[in-house]
């Protein structure tokens, strides 16, 4: 398989996106709503790149093109360039102020002045809702369709599934969602709608509160009867890793003490 | 009012079909029994008749006609049957072997029908057809210009037999071909047979079906056949006809498909807004089981397949195969991101072959009859024929069935019946949403109708909608009404589709309003040439179309509403004003009567003239002036 992405010959191996082969050849193709530990959903359409297999170009999205036949890829066209920057803005009209945006405003001689702005505070790249799913917190949804799309939580009321791990907020490109831990408590907000209200499980070695109760839980379902130790229920991690080391040297002196060891 | 419920039309002692060669014999038996020339009435009973009361003058008839003497005469049969498709006539009533066809028939004609036509064999001339241009009325089917110009081959059944009764459809030859095929035929010549016949899909995309069953058949896996009856286009009722009307030709299109690609499991994907189309085919599917015509080991063969229907819950985009796929396993109806088709993977990741309704219901008589019968229809690249739901400023509003190929000359006028109230034609919207529209008089009247032709000039084949636009209607608000339509209907993933159509939107929401700015035009050919190539499924990547064939085609219109802030059909209300051109006006008065603002005056054979703050410009002096006085401004 022989794929000439702008004008060089690159390394591919046959089923791989034609993202990943860029990214591994240095070649920078922009994106939105892509994480490499989550599937492709290719919603956002900046990662778009024209690409010919022998029957003329057309206009696919990188994140998920599997490629398996020789091919040449353009991914900085001029075709490719004009819809881009459309993309951006009109994802700025939703999203103003956003500096990810503007910086690829920048690259692409953007006019943010050209569409009346609409404030939404989310470019609907549902990286989150996706994470969620992901993680198993059930609680982040695309919800609606057509314009009236938006991240919700059934109902649109606080959740009583959400474990709080905070996924969502940490993968967002626009910093719309919103992780707040205060009052022994931590709320998830989604465009300032309360989407979870987590109590924050007190440390029983040196009190300070550390994390959801909930999330804890899950961990603790999830790593089940693994070898791996479970994490200790009600400890935070800097007493865990304190009593761990505690241990250890206790058994350490412990074997000095009954000679065990020659 | 009776509806008949599935159960009770499941005969007491149901006759299992054993062998293919028995559903011969029994269908033999079935003609003997019924005289196919023994008087019949037949009422119209789809869902645009039963709109205008036809399951009332069933009722009615039934009851007259067992009341009524007969004196020794064979009482004719009161049959309900599916949509006749000339919608705009309804209640449809055909009494036959007279071939008679009444029109607008309601309870109170019943029983003169019964005395006059029934007993004393003489049409009742008022309620007989008569066509625009004639003042003859017609008595028979045949002879009306709606049907006789049509080539009925999907549509043959329909109007002639009971869709809620299986031995009616047996004895219209339904099953034969599946018969043909478990008997004489292996997979890979049924397939062969598609293939050869060029039937291309009717759903819109025009794909080659022989070839998608091949490619379904060479995956290996559990394999799905599903049926995509998801009709949502705006004023698209093909689909719906075929299901309530004859049910089986589409559940034999499928087994045939099941038993070519190597299926046993299969859906029907229909909206829940067609609750009778629903009704039917679970009826028909229970039937058919009951026979031995679906379900385990069909016609006593080690063939089984198994059907089972499901509904939709309203979205437009579900009728998209991969959003209808995740729809049907219980997901958000949105289309997949995935670059892989759906033969290969698609229904619970697994081969999946799916085809339109109007695809299916063609599959019986290819197999029964051949692929070279088939072809003798259409055209060199587009075989068979075609079913489109023609509505919009036409006489005659209704399902047509053409070959493919067919002039739109052909289409309108010979068979719609031309324009009403003496106007001219305009354009033609084909394709739906995702459409286009054809402008006319400039060349494209005799243009063919076929999936390559309608390409050509920016629109599209699509599941079958026409629209015909007469020189009243404003291009821009066309283009308007359906972006509007998509804004709603995208699912809202994807970024080019919903934010360019909020745009799009927006703009055009702006030019009908009086607020275009120069530049819009070309913004619209952007953003539109963006949307359709940047989108992620079909109906992204054609929503843009309404817009930029309307622009290609008559950019005339959209500058006058954004330089000279001019609608010069007389649509957008901001944008006209209607006057009394004094030297034509013949003081009739009629425009004043009909105002219903009182914002006409003038004396009676006088000039009238209208009060411009008082005119809601709601058309109705506009639409009656017999004299086309009245003049957009």
């Amino acid at each position: 398989m022989k794929i000439i992405m702008d004008g060089n010959e690159v390394a591919a191996t046959s089923g791989q996106t034609i993202l990943e082969v860029a990214r591994a050849n240095g070649v920078r193709i922009p994106t939105l709503c892509h994480n490499d530990a989550l599937e492709p959903a290719a919603m956002c359409r900046l990662c778009t790149v024209e690409v010919d297999e022998g029957r003329g170009p057309r206009l696919v999205t990188a994140c998920n093109y599997p490629l398996r036949r020789d091919a040449q890829v353009f991914t900085n066209s001029e075709r490719v360039r004009a819809g881009r920057k459309l993309i951006i803005e009109m994802l700025y009209t939703r999203c103003r102020g956003s500096e990810l945006l503007e910086e690829l405003g920048r690259e692409y001689g953007a006019d943010f002045t050209r569409f009346a702005p609409n404030d939404k505070q989310c470019i609907m790249c549902g990286l989150c809702a996706r994470v969620c799913e992901r993680v198993g917190g059930k609680t982040l949804t695309l919800s609606g369709r057509g314009v009236e799309i938006t991240v919700a939580t059934a109902f649109d009321r606080a959740s009583e599934f959400c474990i709080a791990c905070g996924a969502c907020a940490r993968i967002c490109p626009v910093q719309t969602i919103k992780m707040i831990d205060e009052d022994g408590e931590r709320r998830i907000l989604v465009q300032g709608r309360e989407a979870s209200r987590v109590k924050l499980i007190e440390c029983v070695s040196c009190g300070k509160r550390f994390g959801p109760v909930l999330d804890l839980k899950e961990i603790n379902e999830r790593a089940g009867d693994s070898k791996v130790p479970p994490p200790n229920q009600g400890v935070c991690p800097e007493c865990s890793r304190r009593n761990l080391a505690a241990r250890m040297a206790e058994r350490h002196f412990e074997q000095f003490e009954t000679g065990e060891e020659g | 009012m009776s509806q008949p419920s599935s159960a009770a039309q499941v005969a007491d002692e149901v006759r299992r079909i054993i062998s293919p060669a028995d559903l011969e014999a029994y269908r033999r038996e079935l003609l003997t029994k019924n005289d196919p020339n023994a008087p019949k009435v037949i009422v119209c009973c789809g869902t645009g008749c039963q709109a205008s009361g036809s399951l009332d003058v069933i009722d009615a008839m039934k009851k007259a006609v067992a009341e009524a003497g007969w004196e020794g005469k064979v009482v004719p049969r009161v049959k309900r049957t599916g949509c006749h498709g000339f919608c705009s006539r309804g209640p449809l009533v055909v009494i036959e072997p007279m071939d008679l066809f009444y029109q607008q028939v309601s309870v109170d004609d019943v029983e003169e029908i019964v005395k006059t036509t029934l007993i004393g064999g003489e049409p009742i001339k008022r309620l007989l057809y008569k066509p625009p241009d004639s003042k003859e009325p017609v008595q028979r089917v045949a002879e009306i210009p709606f049907y006789s110009k049509q080539s009925r081959i999907v549509l043959k059944n329909i109007g002639k037999i009971d869709p809620f009764n299986i031995e009616d459809a047996l004895t219209h030859g339904a099953y034969q071909a599946l018969a043909k095929c478990l008997s004489s035929m292996g997979p890979r010549q049924v397939i062969d047979e598609v293939m050869n016949s060029k039937l291309r899909g009717r759903g819109g995309a025009g794909f080659p079906t022989g070839l998608k069953w091949d490619s379904c058949a060479r995956v290996e896996g559990t394999r799905y056949v599903i049926c995509n009856a998801d009709e949502g286009d705006p004023g698209a009722f093909m689909d719906r006809s075929l299901l309530e009307g004859d049910p089986h030709s589409v559940l034999e299109g499928m087994a045939i498909s099941a038993f070519a690609v190597g299926s046993n499991r299969g859906y029907i994907y229909c909206r829940a807004e067609y609750p009778l189309a629903v009704r039917t085919l679970t009826a028909a599917i229970k039937q058919a089981e009951a026979m031995g015509l679906l379900g385990d080991n069909i016609m006593g063969t080690d063939f089984s397949f198994k059907l089972t229907v499901s509904t939709g819950a309203g979205a437009f985009v579900c009728g998209e195969s991969s959003a209808l796929m995740s729809s049907l396993e219980g997901k958000v109806g949105r289309p997949r991101p995935k670059y892989i088709r759906s033969v290969e993977k698609g229904f619970r990741d697994s081969p999946s072959n799916l085809n339109n309704v109007e695809t299916f219901a063609n599959i019986p008589d290819i197999i029964f009859k051949g692929a070279d019968w088939f072809k003798s229809y259409g055209t060199e690249r587009s075989a068979g024929t075609k079913v489109f739901a023609l509505t919009g400023n036409v006489h005659n509003v209704g399902l047509v069935e053409v070959p493919m190929g067919s002039s739109l000359r052909e289409i309108v006028y010979g068979i719609g019946g031309g324009i009403p109230n003496k106007r001219e034609l305009k354009a033609v919207q084909t394709g739906g949403p995702s459409g286009g529209c054809i402008p006319i008089p400039a060349k494209f009247l005799d243009i063919n109708v076929g999936f390559g032709k309608l390409a050509e000039v920016g629109s599209m084949m699509g599941s079958g909608g026409m629209i015909v636009m007469d020189e009243d209607t404003c291009m821009v608000e066309v283009s308007r009404y359906f972006i509007n339509f998509l804004v709603e209907e995208s699912c809202g993933q994807c970024s080019p589709c919903r934010e360019g159509l909020t745009r799009m939107l927006e703009i055009l929401t702006r030019i009908t309003q009086g607020e275009g700015r120069e530049g819009d035009i070309q913004l619209l050919q952007e953003i539109g040439t963006f949307t359709n190539s940047f989108s992620l499924c079909g109906l992204g990547t054609s929503a843009a179309n309404p817009v930029l064939s309307t622009i290609r085609w008559f950019p005339e219109e959209y500058e006058a509403h954004i330089r000279e802030k001019k609608c010069p059909s007389g649509v957008c209300k901001k944008l006209f004003h209607y006057e009394i051109q004094a030297e034509t006006c013949t003081g009739c008065g009629l425009c004043r009567r009909k105002c219903p603002v009182q914002a006409i005056s003038g004396e009676k054979k006088k000039a009238h003239s209208i009060d411009q703050s008082l005119c809601i410009k709601c058309m109705e002096c506009y639409k009656n002036c017999k004299f086309k006085a009245i003049k957009v401004l």
